[in-house]
């Protein structure tokens, strides 16, 4: 079955049409990577399926497990189990990682009818994802991505994932901001939570995270279409002679 | 009863300041400590400043955003002390009851028979005055009331009730200072006066919370002198959240002398009009004052945040952050003057407003002012007024928190630096439990 099917979608932010019919499917226990130049709608994507407000679904669908998505909000889609990596996760002071993680987890179980975790339940499910991650304790203890680095809060959207996990993850340029180490931290841990379960589709502008998340299909996003899907070779095609060419050769 | 012939001197042509005149003429001789000389000279003073000024409004430029004279609605009847006992529940319940320490409790402004109080603090009940009064008391009491200030000297004037300490040492334990205005069939005014003098390497902390109930208008009106000598330090912490009938206006002056420490932290949860006209001056190297304000409304309700932060001397340090959340029609007024006098280099000052804006029809209004007459110094100052970040918002809502109660996350994490480390950590909980009750109710509204 398809995790995610996607049907001509259409997105407009502000006006102006973004996404320009989308058709993308992603079964169960595969992991897709969309590529694309800058501009290309990439983001777009992320968020519509998310369900940002602003993105306005102006045609086609967006099925999750078979059942339309589109007019839900944010958290109910996180409830159904639809995860978003951000690219730029927000600091929020005044508020522990430790603390947010609890919120959030009991809000979607409420959602789900499953019984709330106590806080010391919480701490040892988090603690021993945590450590798989190499987050250290007292990161948990300080405000929500308050003073990390780029590669702490990256490896804090990947332990959000291990702790939530969700059906459908979606991850936004996961890679952008990260040295070497970091990238192969983010990537096992990515790695790690590969199941048969479980869709994920990455999307980066970059090759190079893909040599370390292995794709099981690519597909290129040129202005707001998809202009070309293929295998893992694709994306190696993609960095050794640039979009242009493999666009050029698509079109 | 004599009736003077000074007291004719006390007439006043403005209505709204007209009763209050004539309250004092009537009554002069029967206020507490009638019998002293000094007292009654500084009242009478008192009285003619307040006479000449009216009572404020908008027209006046301190008050321009806050009509203390347009919101007095009908007669308010001065105050007498309650004789049934107090119950308290519900709005008039204890917020820092799990924070240890003596209580000194005052309904409608009159000091109920104290607790124990502990060595190293004394304690003169002013409503008690008569003929005889402690030379501490006498030395400063109502020295701070000037005419700038008309309901600060009012409240010296027709001062009915209030208490003055004098703490000699390091105190642990925090002193309760908790003002209540339980429901009654009528409007009142209560003028009271509260005198704190912290010794030459003195400390304290201080709760002060005003809580109120009922329907009925009220006005509570209170004088505030803080004295702090040499290398003492201060930690004040209030809360005002009376009932939606309430007026209230604090007139405070606190004088931090060398070395001193300063730190206030005001909270403001309701009321219908409330002001804390605020002056701080620094009186001595190495003097320095912290003072944080949060303002969380809903409704319509306005509070009016006024300070002074007056550097006189070389070698002084301010800092002042104020923060408001506004729901409904609610209405945050920050004002801050800083001074810094002729010769006062080395002083170094910093202020910043911030303000959300959550109910269609809230408004904050920002007055920074800066007035400096020295060369070398450092003063800052910002003010911003938002709404919730759109990010952050859809950040939390895609990890499955629902819309209320991310905004109501996003509200917290806002007032967080001003809490933050501001108080004792028992003191701190009892500020966030009743921030957590209060801020859905502002989501709710913004929403």
């Amino acid at each position: 079955m398809n995790m995610l099917e996607i049907q001509n979608l259409h997105v407009a932010v502000g006006g102006k049409e973004i996404l320009k019919g989308i058709n993308l499917s992603v079964p169960a226990g595969e992991v897709h990577a969309v590529m694309g130049p800058n501009g290309s709608g990439k983001s777009t994507l992320s968020y519509a399926l998310a369900g940002r407000e602003g993105y306005e679904i102006t045609e086609g669908r967006i099925l999750y497990q078979g059942a339309d998505l589109t007019a839900l909000a944010p958290e109910e889609r996180a409830d159904k189990g639809v995860f978003l990596a951000m690219q730029y996760p927000v600091e929020i002071p005044g508020v522990t990682t430790l603390n947010f993680l609890k919120t959030a987890l009991n809000a979607q179980r409420r959602a789900r009818g499953a019984p709330e975790l106590d806080a010391m339940k919480v701490m040892r499910l988090v603690r021993e994802k945590a450590a798989t991650l190499k987050i250290p304790e007292d990161m948990l203890k300080r405000a929500l991505n308050v003073g990390f680095s780029g590669g702490e809060k990256k490896r804090m959207e990947i332990l959000q994932m291990a702790v939530f996990e969700p059906k459908l993850a979606i991850l936004d340029e996961t890679d952008s901001g990260l040295d070497i180490d970091a990238l192969k931290l983010v990537a096992d841990g990515v790695n790690a939570l590969r199941d048969p379960s479980r869709a994920m589709l990455v999307i980066t502008h970059y090759q190079r995270l893909l040599t370390h998340i292995v794709p099981d299909r690519v597909h290129v996003m040129v202005d707001g279409r998809i202009a070309k899907s293929g295998g893992p070779e694709l994306a190696l095609a993609l960095e050794e002679q640039g979009y242009e060419r493999i666009v050029e050769a698509a079109a | 009863m004599s009736l003077r012939a000074s007291n004719l001197a006390v007439v006043s042509r403005d209505d709204a300041a007209a009763p209050f005149c004539n309250d004092f003429v009537a009554n002069e001789a029967d206020l507490p400590g009638a019998g002293l000389d000094w007292l009654s000279a500084r009242r009478k003073q008192a009285m003619d400043a307040f006479a000449k000024a009216g009572m404020p409004h908008r027209r006046v430029e301190a008050w321009k955003y806050t009509d203390i004279a347009a919101a007095l609605d009908g007669a308010l009847e001065p105050a007498t002390p309650l004789h049934s006992p107090l119950i308290r529940k519900g709005a008039l319940a204890d917020p820092f009851v799990d924070v240890p320490g003596p209580r000194l409790a005052f309904v409608n402004g009159f000091l109920a028979p104290p607790a124990h109080i502990p060595a190293g603090i004394e304690i003169a009940d002013l409503g008690a005055l008569s003929y005889r009064a402690p030379d501490w008391v006498a030395e400063h009491l109502g020295r701070a009331a000037t005419e700038a200030s008309p309901l600060g000297v009012l409240s010296l004037g027709l001062m009915r009730g209030g208490v003055a300490i004098r703490v000699s040492d390091k105190i642990e334990t925090p002193l309760h200072l908790s003002f209540l205005t339980p429901d009654r069939e009528q409007a009142l005014v209560s003028h009271t006066r509260v005198l704190l003098i912290l010794e030459e390497g003195a400390s304290l902390t201080l709760i002060e919370s005003h809580l109120g109930e009922g329907a009925q208008q009220t006005l509570a009106n209170i004088g505030v002198e803080i004295v702090l000598g040499e290398g003492a330090r201060l930690d004040h912490v209030r809360l005002h959240a009376e009932g939606n009938a309430s007026l209230h206006v604090t007139t405070s002056d606190v004088s931090i002398a060398g070395r001193a420490q300063y730190r206030g932290l005001f909270a403001a949860l309701g009321g219908k009009l409330s002001r804390l006209d605020l002056a701080v001056h620094l009186m001595g190297d190495g003097a320095e004052a912290n003072l944080r304000g949060l303002t969380v409304l809903a409704g319509g309700a306005h509070s009016d945040m006024t300070t002074l932060m007056d550097h006189a001397v070389p070698h002084t340090k301010s800092r002042q952050l104020f923060k408001s959340v506004l729901g409904g029609r609610a209405r945050a007024v920050m004002q801050g003057r800083v001074l810094v006098r002729e010769g006062a280099m080395k002083s170094d000052s910093h202020q910043l407003f911030k303000a959300l804006l959550l109910g269609e029809r809230a408004e904050a209004d920002a007055k920074p002012e800066l007035e400096i007459l020295a060369d070398d110094v450092v003063c800052g100052h910002g003010a911003a007024v938002g709404q919730l970040d759109t990010e952050s918002l859809f950040y939390l809502r895609a990890r499955g928190i629902p819309e209320a109660e991310a905004r109501t996350l996003l509200m917290r994490a806002f007032l967080e630096d001003v809490i933050e480390g501001a108080a004792r950590s028992d003191i701190h909980d009892a500020l966030w439990s009743r921030l957590d009750a209060a801020l859905p109710a502002i989501s709710g509204e913004g929403a």
